[in-house]
């Protein structure tokens, strides 16, 4: 290839040549500011790929893409089989290709090229990234050949995936599975093999995007987490080299031109170092016991550890590992894969005394030993001092009022509290079905019968305008030897239509029902369930949820806010939100179902939450009779409608007596019932434990 | 090529200073990493956008290839173009104004990135990439109208490309890289939802316009309009004078532009100005940098003044300030006074 390079100095060898943005000149990876712990786990990672692979979580701009990028100039050679598709070592293990050759006694031709970083983008299909029928060879010369994707390319380098967070579940499927095996098994269009692909994942994510799926997170070896600096010095720095290499990046690749070559230097050293290091039983002691007092699930991070604790010797020019050496990789290794001790058995908490309407069948909740009381029964013994008197003798009063159907709390007084603080919100087990719905969002996953979800794989289907066009040429490839042609080159039939399976995320339309009566304004009550419904907001906000808002106080209930996407409205309100009066439980409950009635009629594919956030003390009836069991019932009716998920939460305090009235009306509605304290997210390893126990 | 439509034309827009401005100042430095407008409806935003066309100078690109590549930076070439300059081909170039290309918000993201060729695949059993919107904006401006109704997905791929200035394809059987490097200039209306922090961040400057309130103003704007629908054409002969000063400014600013220092004192009030007011990232320090001598070049001054920083800051920092979501848009311009007065 002779292409003459109009503006480029002539000593750029360096650079690798490959299509992609390696020809983009990247910024040097010496010339990267502070960000150490970062740019080490990268370099590990160089000098011993069995560590696994890194994740770097960190805000937006810290340049997390840019060192990743950048690493790849760094990357030593090895020795490869000279044009083998996916890259075999020499040594083995060799590929169906490679093997054949060996066997018709073939030598294989050796030669040696540089690591590969491969980028996987966020659009990437099936097809590419497993690999997939070569159309041109079939349809020429009617063989089945194997078009290598992604994952081939990836073989004994490294696969990058940039927003990894962001990637598709069905595209996280398929490398998970490659990466646990170490093999790429195309089965696919006729087409029936496998080769190795072994890759180091490397990923960046943005934590406020969302977090990563639980079984991707522990595939990643090591983990950082990434700030910004808050001195001027360094971001002076920052600045200052940005700015220099944007003008002149080529002059300002060659100015480091030296600290790169050294970088590399070590990085080959350390791989030949390596090899003569052993770690003392001593060492390999401390690190299971780090990983023991980690908390860790399963062995994973002692090996891991162990390996990176030898990288770290190796990098830093000894042959020997040390305490230091263990600490610094615990850190790296266990930081995603950290737990909280385990509970002890929780005692037997807080007794609920039920409403005698109360049914047990689908209770959600497995860690609260709840049992139905009679009613009356003295309320089990509690520690709480004084200080809680005045808590306990509010919801006394409430009693009495949602009994005799009197006004008596505080009629006219009415106040604002303020919002209390956010937290993250736990994983809400939603009901999934297999209808097909429109609409965006992200969270519950759907299929979707627009053209306009993601193009994820293709199905044989005859009568789609849906067409997928690749898979539908590649379905016709092997026979277009045998087909008859007039004026195509491809000649297609009927069978060979395939249309595309289109998949998205949905958002849910999230209707809240707000209590906003005079009894939530005891205690600090008010405050923590505008937090609670702070944190559904921004748990809606990131998972692109529609959101309506009806709060009841007084004598009625009212629609704050209409189906609606800002969120951010929603929250004005919320701060707004004034609380006093009565509890017309019953008319809030009907308005909300009202809401998502005529969203349901609008569209069909809705996906409606009714969450219910009340102490349940309903004591305003709509029509006149009884205000408790008006709404209970009425609980039941929007249970029956199958298509509506509830959520109650109770925010009632844990006092002297609870009445567990919003735990009546949960099971009225068939829903989830949530205390306000249990809706917090456990932590990151909590919930992959959860995940991997069903 | 479409037929040339007479657009309203830029400078005769009344008031909407700070949107116009943070629009040249992209045009002056294109590595600025565009725009977002945000604002009511009815505000000349989308007028403004498609008004630039006017002023935006020309380029030299390689005929024929459906990315405008640049003739002379063979390294970014894109992959149609390689392929001729590797055969010993020569590429042929022409001269085109830069171009602003529309993403609507029902785009698809085969349309967005690029898609297998259907015609070709059928007739001659090869396979060829038809390129997308992406490959059509390289070198030039992308414009997403209402972009916070822009379908998740397509965000993302489009902020992947927006990073990275290269628009990487594997998807239907294709693997096709091109260049796409584009000015990205989106408008919305914060009342019908908000970006995501990310896709924000991405924006190199923000800008917030109401309607105007001035009376005098808003009966101006009715005038003009109302001339310029009775008679484009003579309206924008009218202006014309305007336009062609506005554009030699701009051509000036971009012959100035590398010229254009930065004292350390100045680089270090940025910095300053970036840790006082919590700033995650250094793309914010990064980006006012840019925009404070984008902004001198326009005022043909060869030397940053604080005043610049305080300028860039007002633009660059609104939609990165937010720390939790909910927190209203925008930046305490006093505080940004007292840092910038030391």
């Amino acid at each position: 290839m002779s292409i003459a390079f109009a503006n480029r100095p002539e000593n750029n060898d360096t650079l690798v040549m490959t299509w992609g943005w390696e020809r983009w000149p990247v910024y040097p990876f010496s010339a990267i500011v502070g960000q150490d712990q970062m740019k080490k786990a990268l370099l590990l990672n160089a000098v011993c790929p069995s560590i696994g692979g890194l994740l770097i979580r960190g805000d937006k701009g810290t340049a997390k893409s840019t060192a990743v990028r950048a690493l790849a100039s760094l990357l030593p050679e090895i020795e490869v089989v000279d044009d083998c598709p996916f890259g075999c070592n020499p040594r083995g293990p060799l590929c169906l290709l490679c093997r054949e050759r060996v066997q018709k006694g073939h030598k294989l031709l050796v030669t040696r090229r540089k690591i590969r970083v491969v980028d996987l983008p966020l659009g990437a299909t099936e097809d590419r990234v497993t690999g997939t029928i070569d159309l041109e060879q079939a349809v020429k010369e009617g063989t089945k050949a194997l078009q290598p994707g992604l994952l081939a390319s990836a073989h004994r380098g490294i696969l990058y995936i940039d927003e990894v967070n962001l990637l598709h579940d069905h595209i996280v499927d398929i490398i998970l599975d490659a990466s646990a095996m170490g093999v790429n098994i195309v089965e696919r269009e006729g087409i029936s093999l496998s080769h190795p692909s072994e890759f180091i994942l490397v990923g960046t994510m943005n934590p406020e995007e969302g977090e990563l799926r639980p079984q991707l997170l522990d595939r990643f070896g090591l983990c950082v987490e990434m700030g910004t600096p808050w001195q001027v010095e360094p971001r002076l720095q920052v600045l200052k080299r940005r700015e220099q290499f944007d003008e002149n990046p080529w002059s300002f690749l060659e100015a480091c031109g030296p600290q790169q070559e050294d970088l590399a230097k070590t990085i080959i050293e350390a791989r030949k170092r390596i090899l003569q290091i052993s770690v003392s039983e001593e060492m390999i002691r401390l690190c299971s016991q780090l990983s023991q007092e980690a908390f860790v699930a399963g062995h994973r991070a002692d090996i891991t550890m162990r390996k990176t604790a030898r990288a770290i010797a190796a990098l830093g020019g000894r042959v020997d590992v040390r305490e230091e050496d263990v600490h610094e990789a615990a850190e790296l290794v266990l930081l995603h894969r950290m737990r909280k001790p385990p509970p002890p058995p929780p005692p037997p908490e807080h007794q609920h005394e039920h409403d005698h309407i109360h049914d047990h069948e689908d209770e959600p909740e497995k860690d609260h030993s709840e049992q139905d009381e009679p009613q009356g029964s003295p309320p089990p013994s509690s520690e709480k001092g004084t200080s809680e008197q005045d808590e306990a003798e509010q919801p006394d009063r409430d009693e009495k009022d949602s009994q005799d159907n009197r006004s008596s709390i505080r009629p006219g007084i009415e106040m604002v509290f303020p919002v209390g603080s956010p937290f993250q919100v736990r994983n809400l087990p939603m009901k999934t079905d297999r209808l097909l719905r429109k609409g965006s969002g992200r969270r519950t996953r759907s299929r979707t019968m627009l053209k306009t979800g993601r193009y994820v794989r293709s199905r044989q289907d005859e009568n789609s305008t849906d067409l997928a066009l690749d898979a539908t040429l590649r379905a016709a490839a092997p026979y277009q030897t045998r087909r008859k042609k007039v004026g195509v080159a491809v000649a297609i039939e009927k069978s060979d239509l395939r249309k595309k399976v289109r998949e998205k995320r949905i958002g849910n339309l999230i209707v809240f029902v707000v209590d906003a009566s005079g009894s939530m304004g005891a205690g600090k009550r008010m405050i923590e369930t505008k937090g609670a419904v702070l944190s559904l907001l921004l748990d809606a906000y990131q998972k692109r949820d529609k959101v309506a808002m009806v709060a009841f106080r007084g004598k009625d209930a009212d629609v704050l806010l209409p189906p609606t996407n800002s969120v951010e409205l929603t929250y004005k309100l919320l701060e707004e939100l004034p609380t006093g009066g009565r509890t017309p439980l019953a008319h809030g409950l009907a308005l909300g179902y009202q809401i998502v009635d005529s969203q349901l009629r609008k569209d069909p594919y809705t996906y409606p939450i009714l969450v219910l956030i009340s102490d349940g003390k309903g004591n305003v009836s709509l029509s006149g009779g009884k205000a408790l069991p008006e709404a209970v019932e009425l609980a039941k009716n929007i249970g029956e409608d199958g298509r509506i998920s509830t959520v109650v939460i109770d925010v009632e305090k844990p006092g002297l007596i609870s009445f567990g009235l919003a735990h009546a009306i949960a099971s009225s509605l068939g829903g989830l019932y949530f205390k306000i304290e249990d809706l917090k997210a456990e932590t990151l390893v909590d919930v992959l434990k959860q995940e991997v126990l069903i | 090529m479409k037929a040339e439509q007479t657009t309203f034309p830029f400078s005769a827009i009344v008031g909407q200073d700070k949107m116009k401005k943070a629009l040249l100042l992209n045009i002056i430095n294109p590595k600025l990493g565009g725009v977002l407008v945000r604002g009511e409806k009815g505000t000349a935003k989308s007028t403004a956008v498609r008004a630039m066309a006017n002023l935006l100078p020309e380029i030299e690109v390689v005929a024929d290839c459906p990315c405008g590549c640049d003739a002379y930076r063979t390294m970014q070439l894109c992959p149609m173009c390689s392929k001729i300059v590797a055969q010993g081909g020569e590429l042929t170039t022409t001269c085109r104004k830069i171009r602003v290309v529309d993403l609507p918000v029902g785009s698809t993201e085969d349309r967005v990135l690029g898609t297998l060729d259907l015609e070709k695949a059928i007739k001659e059993g090869e396979k060829h990439f038809e390129p997308g919107i992406l490959a059509e904006a390289h070198r030039g401006i992308l414009y997403v109208d209402e972009v916070n109704l822009l379908d998740d997905h397509i965000v993302d791929v489009l902020l992947d490309a927006a990073a990275m200035g290269v628009n990487a394809v594997e998807r239907e059987g294709i693997s096709f890289t091109h260049p796409a490097e584009f000015v990205l200039v989106g408008t919305m209306n914060p009342e019908e939802g908000e970006l995501r922090p990310q896709l924000l961040d991405r924006f190199g400057l923000c800008v917030q316009i109401e309607g105007l309130s001035d009376l005098d103003q808003r009966v101006e704007v009715v005038k003009r309009r109302a001339a310029f629908e009775e008679n484009p054409e003579g309206f924008f002969e009218q202006w014309r004078p305007e336009e062609e000063k506005l554009s030699k400014q701009i051509v000036a600013a971009k012959e100035l532009l590398p010229r254009v220092t930065a004292s350390d004192d100045i680089l270090k009030l940025i910095a300053e100005i970036a840790i006082d007011m919590q700033v995650d990232g250094h793309r914010a320090d990064i980006v006012m940098m840019k925009a404070a001598k984008a902004l001198a070049a326009f005022d043909g001054r060869s030397e940053v003044v604080r005043e610049d920083i305080l300028e860039a800051s007002e633009m660059g920092l609104p939609h990165r300030m937010r720390k939790k979501p909910f927190q209203k848009i925008g930046v305490e311009t006093e505080k940004l006074k007292r840092i910038v007065a030391g």
